[in-house]
């Protein structure tokens, strides 16, 4: 806002430190991505049986698994975004559209035998309609209201799946196991993050986009000026749940086997929230940056046993600083204008308590 | 016949829990606009406190009462004075995030200090009820039900009664008016955090003797809190306990007379009821029109 004044073009020293940035930075997305080829492919090709293989692979293993689950929350911060960030709707129960891709698939695999690949498509689908049909009466509510009652569609959706007995009741659904699938399901995730980042940088640059920026900013004059703001949030918000959907239906066929707990737990409405404003809500790579910096964290705190309930709280705590000091995000923090000082924290701080 | 008049004094009772549990919820989001995400695990608190001076001092369940609301009194004024006063100005949704930070941090604090394990605090009247032909009513529920009133009526006598609550209602109305006049705004939102906290303790206090205590056993009450300030609407205490006898006596309804609903479906149903009032009639039963 007020930095805005301030920025000045970047100088000649500043633009080499940025090429040097992203020279770095492609260079680490093509060793994440070739990664996983190395350390889990060779066995697989040889058929051989993960049980035989010993420590090494089993570390190999993990190491595919932890850039798996980063690109997926990837997908689901970047898909947040797009009707939290860009239309500024604080959706807290985006982890109703997971839990629904991944019922789809589950349910589809396991109770009906299709195959994976034919289950897959159906689950942003899926998740889509959903979001569709209940955008409609949510949509009209604003602020509070809006984030609750998303938050409850969250919990309830997964209660009336656990309570219907086709899909699996307390059971659970387990889709047959794929073997030696390790690197193609990192493959799915990190082509429905990149897929989410394309699709947030298409919408940046269109007419949707104007107009959901426009409806977060101010709905009404939105309106006036002729934005259908209810076709819009609609829109945003279906699109948001298919690629949410879609990172649910591959983590359903990723982990075979899924229950109303694993995969619609509350917290991960918060994390990918807390992902995409810590990197920068609204803008093209923020939630790609907060997700890969969090889940990374999240990650290596949390070994397991007692060490997990240190990682929550690890994570409550950041979620507070982050709300405290760094509203806008890192890269507004770091990016352009504004320069890492204490008078940062002090202005953000200055400007929203009392 | 006697079924339905029993499972109707059976949902006002539940209703009373809720009542219980939303007055502070409610009074809260009326006044600072701070949705609480945090408040299950303040009622969790308050079943804590009540369990450890039941079982290591032998004190009633009843009688720490007033020790949990002093508890958590204190315990609220803390985190608004300290850590939400920060973001009061912030948009609505950091207010959400941070909430919800808290609550996480206390759910793992309890996770810490007493395990996952359930407990329960179990008098020698626990099971005990009063008979009347064919209906029985629970003694501790009946009191619960009871002493939710009295908890909303003191509020209520805060708030329309006391300077302090006139300065509450002022900053509500307008916190710029407010600090015009005089009014200490960051005294007055800490205190009325704290008042909203000491309520919650209340309602875990009562809630330890009627079902198991563990670190989540808040959870669910936000959401149903939440519901219903919905359904009663928002900022009176009487429209707070039309809306938690209603919402408990929906629930024990739609559990036992719709064929297909059972005690796994409580958020669904309180799910339900929420959409249909926010579409339906958004500012509440007993609401004014925004």
């Amino acid at each position: 806002m007020s930095e805005a004044a301030f920025s000045t073009q970047p100088s000649r020293a500043g633009r080499r430190v940025r090429r040097l940035i992203l020279v770095v930075f492609l260079v680490a997305v093509a060793v994440v991505l070739v990664l996983p080829l190395t350390l889990t492919q060779p066995a697989a090709d040889a058929n051989l049986d993960p049980e035989t293989l010993g420590i090494d692979f089993a570390i190999n293993k993990s190491i595919v698994r932890t850039e798996t689950t980063i690109a997926m929350f990837v997908a689901l911060a970047a898909a947040w975004n797009l009707i939290g960030g860009l239309t500024g709707y604080a959706a807290f129960g985006n982890v109703a559209f997971f839990g629904l891709g991944a019922y789809t698939v589950g349910f589809l695999t396991d109770k009906q035998h299709l195959s994976f690949a034919l289950a897959l498509p159906l689950a942003p689908v899926g998740a889509a309609a959903f979001a569709g049909l209940i955008g409609l009466p949510l949509l009209r509510l604003r602020g509070h209201y809006f984030a609750i009652a998303t938050l409850g569609t969250g919990i309830a959706v997964g209660e009336v799946i656990k309570n219907i007995d086709a899909f699996g009741g307390g059971t659970g659904l387990f889709p047959p196991i794929l073997r030696h699938a390790d690197a193609l399901f990192f493959y799915l995730m990190a082509a429905n993050a990149g897929l989410a980042v394309l699709v947030t940088w298409l919408v940046l640059r269109s007419r949707f986009g104007y107009g959901l920026i426009a409806i977060r900013e101010n709905e009404e004059a939105a309106s006036v000026l002729g934005v259908n703001t209810t076709a819009y949030k609609v829109g945003a918000f279906a699109l948001a749940a298919a690629l949410t959907g879609l990172a649910g239906g591959i983590f359903a066929q990723w982990s075979s086997f899924i229950d109303q707990e694993s995969v619609f737990p509350v917290q991960y409405n918060v994390q990918m929230i807390l992902m995409a404003i810590l990197g920068g809500a609204g803008t093209l790579f923020g939630p790609v940056a907060g997700a890969i910096a969090l889940e990374w964290l999240i990650l290596a705190l949390a070994g397991g046993g007692t060490s997990s309930v240190y990682a929550q709280i690890g994570l409550g705590v950041l979620l507070a600083v982050t709300v405290i000091f760094v509203p806008r995000g890192v890269v507004d923090f770091f990016g352009g204008s504004s320069r890492l000082s204490l008078g940062y924290f002090r202005r953000s701080l200055r400007e929203t308590s009392v | 016949m006697s079924l339905l008049v029993q499972q109707l004094i059976l949902g006002l009772m539940l209703g009373g829990v809720y009542v219980a549990v939303a007055i502070g919820f409610s009074l809260v989001w009326g006044i600072l606009n701070i949705v609480n995400l945090a408040h299950g695990a303040l009622v969790v608190v308050g079943m804590y406190a009540t369990w450890y001076l039941f079982t290591h001092l032998g004190l009633d369940p009843f009688l720490t009462l007033p020790v949990d609301a002093a508890v958590l009194f204190l315990v609220g004024y803390a985190l608004q004075r300290g850590v939400i006063n920060r973001v009061i100005r912030a948009p609505l949704f950091f207010t959400l995030l941070l909430t919800f930070g808290i609550n996480l941090v206390l759910i793992n604090l309890f996770l810490l200090w007493f395990k996952a394990d359930f407990r329960s605090v179990t008098t020698a009247y626990s099971g005990a009820g009063l008979d009347v032909g064919s209906i029985t009513i629970p003694y501790i529920r009946l009191a619960a039900l009871g002493i939710a009133l009295l908890l909303a009526g003191a509020v209520g006598y805060l708030m329309n009664r006391t300077r302090t609550g006139f300065a509450i209602q002022a900053v509500g109305a307008d916190k710029d008016a407010a600090q015009l006049v005089g009014i200490d705004l960051r005294h007055v939102y800490a205190l009325t955090f704290a008042v909203g906290a000491a309520c919650a303790g209340v309602a875990g206090g009562l809630l330890s003797t009627i079902q198991a205590i563990s670190p989540t056993a808040g959870e669910p009450y936000t959401l149903q809190a939440f519901v219903v300030v919905i359904l009663g609407g928002l900022g009176r205490v009487s429209a707070t306990v039309v809306g938690g006898l209603l919402f408990g006596l929906i629930e024990v309804l739609a559990q036992s007379q719709v064929p297909g609903l059972g005690a796994g479906w409580s958020n669904a149903i309180a799910f339900a009821v929420l959409v249909l009032v926010l579409v339906l009639r958004p500012q509440g039963l007993l609401g004014r029109p925004a």
